[in-house]
């Protein structure tokens, strides 16, 4: 019960989520732990609530800036005030002062590249630190679907700080995955807390239309009927503005959100949703990490994503509160021909690769001249340090391989007369031991449970910038 | 000014001397030799650095409509506009771009904060989410807040008077104003992006984008008469105390130090031609500069007499009628005020 009174005193909440206890309890133990939970379920509380047990520092590497902020964003709105984030965006005064004081932050979050820096490798050998996380640990495998090979180089750092006790959290990982982590992070005998991938409240639907045009029809239909919030999944930027268009178009209140957006725009669409002043956003795979809105009800691909792994994170982010959601999956003749080229747009080509062996001293200027794409100089540097040119291309070939395996199982998902939770739980080498009545489209789906749209009142829009002032700051 | 009234008055200016990108250069206010000497030969103060984040599709796509609407004619080398342009009218702008050099975000990203914070406080919420990110602000409006005792509503209401008018006194029109608190995020009420403000006016993205910071100029020109101390705080480190770029001031203490511009070049580690740039700045912001070292009395003289006789500042033009001056030469005489 010690634990239950520490979760209450310092976060005010009174029980654990699933999983949270048993991970917790190994971590107290002095264990290496795998912890796999689905998002939305709670992860960083694996860390969070160590960290005030544990005597040293907690070092949290993250892969993504953004997810970084959000996560030293959401400890701050928790409370916590010793927390550092370590990125290439700190200023040099700024540095200093970090560095004089590391020991005594609780939480020391670092994106994997500041990791092996010479300098920084000094200064965390300097200061105690008690647990290193791997957040979103499936980064590190090159078969996942998010790969980031920095992240590999958390492998070298371990013996310099004398191989700390790990915790590796993702909330999507195969067994494939998890022995890669192990391999990588150098750590045997992990404690493994799988959570079951599935989630009970989320209902699969999967809908086939002759074309594109059919598709958006009945886009523009389902979203006027249906009662938000919802997320919208587009392929490309380019297709998530056109979507959101389409259905501001019909009076519905949406706008889009893609990671090539001005930064201030995409903090202002997530409040917006966040803050229920919009209830649909179309979108890239690049939303969805740093919002915390429990009662998404829709999720909706409108083109096939690339791996069912981030599509099984993508719909995810539908129904936290518990209450039924619906994830729907649109597929039209054809849709397959754009889901190779995502497919392939996501791994370096042939030419990218050569252009970098041939150019060894300045793959930047590659990237500056548009020859070579920015994430592709990414991956081939990463097996440059490694391999000769044909290796590399062996390499990205079997890369490819695996790709397409992966997206030959999310053209499966569309096409099975099977249970589509069944399948999905198999994706995962889990096996899926109750299913809810409300299940999935090859089980029947009951809709009613999911509300009718009800037409609100139109928000009465300020007409002057005085009353948009008093609007903001109320006398 | 609309984004496309920016460069028509741009391209007015430099009109058959310079390159269809130079305008662009211009307003992401590109720290290159020729993009600050342009500035001073043509009288561009107002327009640099603008608009330091556009992109260059979009510009390329306002281009095309200028040649679309028969304001531009094809021209291989250089800008040329048509007569339909030329005689347009420059409308009148509260932009000062050499002044502000993009620092208006900075006072932005504070404003944007402070209002978020007094709004969620002054209605009793006291956790919400930071509209701004970066630390640094985050830090600076924090040391703000606790200095003006900000969860006394007193605090609220006196900063939202000084902002309510300030603002009005700001010489640009309602809808300036309005755009302006779109972008502010408040209890209930979040910042609208620029698609949306845009849809909402019926105007562009980078129309609204523009009609932002030129509300921001107008209104910090206000703010820096010191009638409204709770914005006047906001305006630390806005706005740099020289006109000249970080690197022509190091260029500058150099020269001042008694080096020779080779020396200089070497010392940082820098082409020549980059130091010739900052002396080509140096000249442009310095009434005083002492040319004598580059150039001779005569020489200057000359140049200054063929390109005022041609009406050109094109290099290229008066090399031809000055052959023994050397193109850095050139640049330098035009620069000299």
């Amino acid at each position: 019960m010690e634990l239950e009174k520490l979760l209450y005193s310092t976060y005010g909440f009174s029980s654990f989520r699933p999983g949270q206890r048993e991970v917790i309890e190994e971590v107290l133990k002095g264990n290496n732990v795998i912890a796999l939970l689905p998002t939305g379920m709670g992860k960083s509380m694996c860390y969070q609530l160590p960290a005030h047990l544990l005597p040293g520092s907690v070092l949290i590497v993250s892969p993504l800036l953004s997810l970084m902020q959000d996560q030293v964003a959401q400890l701050k709105k928790m409370g916590e005030k010793s927390v550092v984030a370590i990125n290439s965006f700190l200023k040099p005064e700024d540095k200093e002062k970090i560095w004089s004081t590391l020991g005594n932050y609780r939480f020391i979050f670092i994106s994997p590249e500041m990791l092996v820096q010479p300098f920084v490798k000094k200064q965390l050998q300097r200061i105690s630190i008690s647990l290193l996380v791997a957040d979103e640990a499936h980064c590190i495998s090159q078969w996942g679907f998010d790969f980031r090979p920095d992240y590999l180089r958390i492998a070298e750092i371990m013996p310099l700080l004398n191989y700390p006790q790990v915790l590796a959290l993702t909330a999507t990982a195969t067994s494939k995955v998890t022995n890669e982590i192990k391999k990588y992070l150098n750590i045997s005998n992990p404690f493994i807390y799988t959570h079951p991938m599935d989630r009970k409240n989320l209902v699969y639907d999967v809908k086939r239309f002759e074309d594109q045009k059919e598709k958006i029809g009945w886009l523009k239909k389902f979203v006027d009927h249906c009662e938000g919030p919802g997320i919208v999944y587009a392929g490309t930027r380019k297709k998530a503005e056109q979507l959101a268009l389409d259905l501001t178009n019909s009076g519905l209140s949406a706008s889009f959100y893609h990671g090539g957006m001005d930064h201030q725009d995409r903090i202002f669409v997530q409040q917006q949703f966040q803050n229920g002043e919009l209830d649909w956003v179309c979108s890239t795979n690049a939303f969805g990490m740093g919002v915390h809105i429990p009662n998404i009800r829709h999720v909706i691909h409108f083109q096939l994503p690339t791996s069912v792994e981030g599509y099984v994170q993508e719909v995810g982010r539908a129904g936290r509160d518990g209450k039924a959601a619906l994830a729907t999956l649109l597929y039209a003749e054809g849709d397959e021909g754009l889901l190779e080229s995502l497919v392939m747009d996501e791994l370096p080509t042939v030419r990218e690769i050569r252009e970098v062996y041939a150019n060894r001293t300045e793959p930047e200027r590659l990237v500056e001249q548009g020859i070579v794409r920015e994430t592709a100089l990414r991956v081939i540097a990463y097996w440059q340090s490694r391999l000769p040119l044909e290796g590399t291309l062996l390499q990205i070939e079997e890369l490819q391989k695996e790709k397409i395996k992966q997206a030959e199982k999310i053209r499966k998902l569309v096409t099975i007369d099977g249970c589509i939770r069944q399948y999905i739980s198999e994706c995962f080498d889990q096996h899926l031991l109750d299913k809810p009545e409300n299940c999935c489209v090859n089980d029947g789906i009951d809709y009613s449970v999911f509300k009718k749209r009800v037409k609100k009142a139109v928000k009465v829009v300020p007409a002057s910038w005085k009353d948009r002032l008093d609007a903001l700051l109320p006398s | 000014m609309l984004f496309d009234e920016l460069l028509i008055a741009i391209m007015k200016a430099v009109n058959r001397e310079r390159t269809i990108s130079s305008p662009f250069h211009l307003i992401k206010g590109k720290k290159s030799g020729q993009t600050i000497q342009d500035i001073g030969y043509y009288g561009l103060y107002p327009y640099f650095a603008v608009m330091p984040r556009l992109e260059k599709r979009f510009y390329d796509q306002v281009v095309e409509g200028l040649f679309a609407r028969g304001l531009l004619q094809k021209n291989e080398d250089v800008i040329d506009l048509t007569d339909l342009a030329l005689t347009s009218q420059t409308p009148k702008t509260q932009l000062d771009g050499w002044k502000y050099r993009g620092n208006e975000q900075l006072f932005l990203n504070r404003l944007s904060l402070i209002v978020q914070t007094f709004s969620h406080i002054s209605q009793k919420v006291n956790v919400f989410d930071p509209v701004v990110n970066t630390e640094e602000i985050q830090l600076w409006v924090k040391a703000y807040l606790r200095k003006s005792n900000f969860r006394d509503r007193a605090a609220t209401a006196a900063f939202k008077t000084q902002l309510m008018d300030s603002l009005e006194e700001a010489p640009v029109t309602e809808r300036h104003k309005m755009i302006l608190m779109q972008r502010l995020s408040g209890l209930g009420s979040s910042g609208l992006t620029w698609e949306q403000i845009a849809a909402s006016h019926g105007m562009t993205p980078l129309d609204v984008q523009l009609f932002t910071v030129e509300t921001l100029h107008a209104w910090m020109q206000i703010i820096e008469q010191n009638r409204y101390p709770l914005l006047s705080m906001l305006m630390e480190g806005v706005i740099q105390q020289s006109a000249l770029t970080e690197s022509a001031q190091r260029t500058e203490k150099l020269f001042a130090r008694g080096f020779a511009l080779h020396q200089i070049a070497e010392l940082r580690q820098l082409k020549t031609s980059t130091i010739e740039d900052h002396f080509v700045e140096l000249a442009m912001n310095d009434p005083y500069f002492d040319y004598s070292s580059f150039l001779s009395e005569e020489l200057y003289q000359a140049i200054v007499a063929v390109s005022r006789k041609q009406q050109t500042k094109r290099l290229r033009d008066i090399k031809e009628k000055v052959p023994e001056a050397s193109y850095f030469q050139i640049r330098l005489a035009l620069a000299i005020r």
